[in-house]
């Protein structure tokens, strides 16, 4: 039986079927009218830093000892840089026009570098995450979120509004910012010094023996979880708010810093007291919990 | 004029604003140069340079990062290209090592009580001391304890990580507390002789 | 707590001389003279590179003059500059404003002059003394982050990011209130050794806001 429209054959069908989906896709992306690809041979121990004013950063590691790069972005009003001297490379967003927006001011960075690579990435908005990276690390925001997972060595972290998140990491790590929250989860690191004024700080991580642990916010909560098996000396404090305790503390089995007549203090010591936990807090509640 | 107004005038070749700049900067970078390398007229002539490699790339800077980061970095690079074309061999920040730290073998001189520096360091003995180090030690020394810059800083300035730059630093300063008792050692040794000159003179 | 040897203590140090805190190293330390030695020594070094890098050395004058030329010989100065050479005012060079960072280290001095008139809490203290003591380090901290906060302007590049913009100011608000509350907070319980630090933190987090500030937009109006 004939019809008014002609029904497409399969392979037609097929056809269509695949620009739709083709054309689907690329409506969902962002338009980015330039890219960068680059690579780049490195020795052991390269150095990578990145300068990026507003954008998307991701870092992932791979074995081969090669920086690979690649910067989108959709403005001609900005130019991304990648430049190798010696073992370093640096990526940079250069911004061509004193008059320009967000939209434009955006480039996005996806690099691949070896896995112990150490980075330094400014960012200020705009989200930076790095998997898997095992050499140390400087990463610095103003707005944008950090996101290291599963990344080793001496990892700092800077953020003024910025959240941060740090998972399965380890080594040492040092975060600070002003109204970030922290959640730093399966850690095991053996010195993790995070201070926030503002934001709430969740450490749900190992107590290594002879591990040094510093929380330290002005509001906010500070949530500390444990399990049976640890092994911490705990000294918590808050100037305002309350210290609320799961743990069955016996006293301070090691030397302590003299008690404030001060605010709620709980000093104690948990099984051996092999690790030291410091939790300080102006105004926000401190809560030392069971883990589930 | 601001900074950032001098920056865009030297971009446009005004001479006014490179002035601007090399006032606002040249204690700072001379300071670095002439503690680096240890006389005034090396010095000088790495202060003229660092600024002249400054004013030709000055039409690059964006403004990704401080002025002064720039600056220094491209300071403390031509001071280190300097350094490794007078030394022996070619030091990096990586490679300087301890003679024994492979060896393993007892290295330290955990400090014999009976000798402090407390009181008996004067500028010229540190001078002479960090001149010892090598050209890495030296960069991190000078920049963290001596200019007072910060770990992120330097790890910016040099291109090395944070922790890379505190482990140096520590390490400079051990070699340092070596050479410094030394140097305190061959005092000693020096003002004995020279006692002992004088008594027998007096014979 | 582990027993540590003179080979191990060292590397307590290795990233900051405040890994002698650890109570590893804090007793090792009670027993060992030869490291009590090496850590006195240590901090001496440090004490006298600091002393050593206060005073800025001055180049000379002929340097400027040299660069100049080399300037103009390369074609980066332009030529219709040479011919008016508006001197530099005697006074202009006095308004350089200090970088941020200085201002931080200045508050580290501050603090550590507010910590050095500070004492065990157990000691018994004269509340007057306290509260002097407190306003005379606090009250030049103020006066200078005020006056670097007055003389800090966003660069156009910042001005391009509102999310960045907004983020500077509204987090610098956070650290005002922070501070105002801190500093009442002192002023009620002038021994209160918590409520101190965490004002000379506030102070430090506020000094680092404006250096970043600054940093983007430059000095002056």
């Amino acid at each position: 039986m004939s019809t008014i429209f002609p029904v497409p054959s399969l392979s037609k069908r097929k056809a269509l079927a695949l620009f739709a989906l083709g054309f689907l896709l690329l409506c969902a992306s962002p338009a980015f009218a330039h890219q960068l690809e680059k690579h780049f041979k490195v020795q052991p121990r390269s150095v990578i830093t990145i300068h990026n004013p507003n954008g998307k950063v991701v870092v992932k590691a791979w074995t081969k000892s090669e920086v690979m790069v690649v910067a989108n972005h959709v403005s001609d009003k900005v130019e991304v840089d990648a430049q190798q001297t010696e073992n370093r490379v640096d990526l940079v967003t250069h911004q061509l026009a004193d008059s320009i927006s967000p939209d434009e001011l955006r480039a996005d960075y996806e690099v691949t570098v070896p896995e112990d690579a150490e980075l330094q990435i400014h960012d200020d908005s705009g989200d930076v995450s790095v998997f898997n990276v095992l050499g140390d690390m400087n990463v610095e925001t103003v707005a944008a979120g950090v996101d290291l997972e599963d990344a080793a060595g001496y990892l700092t972290v800077k953020t003024v509004g910025g959240a941060f998140q740090c998972i399965r990491c380890a080594g040492q790590l040092e975060v600070s910012s002003i109204s970030g929250s922290f959640r730093l989860l399966d850690l095991r690191s053996y010195h993790v010094r995070a201070e926030t004024s503002t934001g709430n700080i969740r450490f749900d991580g190992e107590f290594l023996p002879n591990g040094i642990y510093r929380l330290k916010n002005y509001s906010g909560i500070i949530e500390v979880r444990f399990s049976p098996s640890d092994s911490f000396d705990l000294h918590a404090r808050s100037v305002r708010g309350k210290v609320n305790n799961q743990a069955k503390l016996t006293p301070p089995a090691h030397p302590n810093q003299p008690v404030s007549k001060y605010g709620n203090t709980l000093l104690g010591t948990f099984n051996a007291g092999r690790a030291r936990v410091e939790l300080s807090s102006f105004d926000g509640t401190i809560n030392i919990l069971k883990r589930d | 004029m601001p900074e950032a107004e001098a920056i865009r005038l030297a971009q446009q070749g005004d001479a006014e604003a490179f002035e601007r700049l090399y006032r606002l900067h040249n204690r700072r970078v001379y300071s670095l140069c002439l503690r680096m390398v240890g006389n005034t007229a090396e010095a000088e002539d790495l202060t003229q340079e660092a600024f002249l490699q400054l004013f030709r790339k000055i039409s690059t800077f964006r403004g990704e990062s401080a002025f002064s980061t720039w600056l220094h970095r491209l300071s403390v690079n031509v001071v280190l290209m300097r350094l490794r074309k007078k030394s022996a061999a070619e030091t990096s920040l990586e490679e300087v090592t301890e003679p024994d730290e492979d060896s393993g073998g007892p290295r330290r001189d955990f400090g014999a009580p009976d000798l402090r520096l407390s009181g008996s360091i004067d500028r010229l003995n540190l001078q002479r001391a960090v001149d010892q180090l090598p050209p890495g030690y030296k960069s991190v020394f000078v920049l963290h304890d001596v200019q007072g810059y910060e770990h992120n800083e330097i790890a910016e300035i040099m291109g090395c990580s944070i922790g890379n730059s505190k482990s140096q630093l520590h390490k400079a300063r051990m070699r340092l507390r070596e050479l410094l008792h030394e140097a305190l050692r061959q005092q000693a040794r020096d003002e004995r002789k020279a006692a002992g000159n004088a008594i027998g003179g007096k014979d | 707590m582990a027993t540590i040897s003179c080979k191990v203590f060292p590397n307590y140090l290795e990233f900051g001389l405040e890994g002698q805190r650890h109570p590893d190293a804090q007793a090792h330390l009670r027993d060992c003279p030869r490291c009590r030695a090496l850590l006195e020594d240590l901090t001496s070094i440090q004490a006298s590179a600091k002393d050593w890098g206060a005073a800025e050395v001055e180049p000379p004058a002929h340097l400027w003059t040299s660069l100049r030329t080399q300037l103009v010989e390369e074609g980066l100065i332009r030529d219709e500059q040479l011919a008016p050479q508006r001197r530099q005012k005697w006074f202009q060079g006095w308004f350089v404003l200090p970088r941020p960072i200085l201002a931080v280290a200045y508050l580290a001095a501050l603090i550590g002059v507010a910590f050095a008139l500070s004492g065990p809490v157990n000691e018994r203290i004269n509340r007057q003394r306290w509260l002097d003591g407190l306003q005379s380090s606090t009250t030049p901290v103020r006066d200078h982050l005020a006056r670097v906060e007055q003389n800090t302007t966003l660069s156009p590049l910042l001005d391009s990011n509102p999310t960045v913009t907004a983020s500077l100011h509204d987090n610098l608000a956070i650290v005002d209130n922070h501070i105002a509350l801190c500093e009442k907070s002192v002023r009620e319980e002038p021994e209160n050794e918590l409520a101190r630090d965490y004002l000379f933190d506030a102070y430090r987090e506020k000094a680092d806001l404006l250096a970043q500030l600054s940093d983007r937009g430059g000095y002056g109006r």
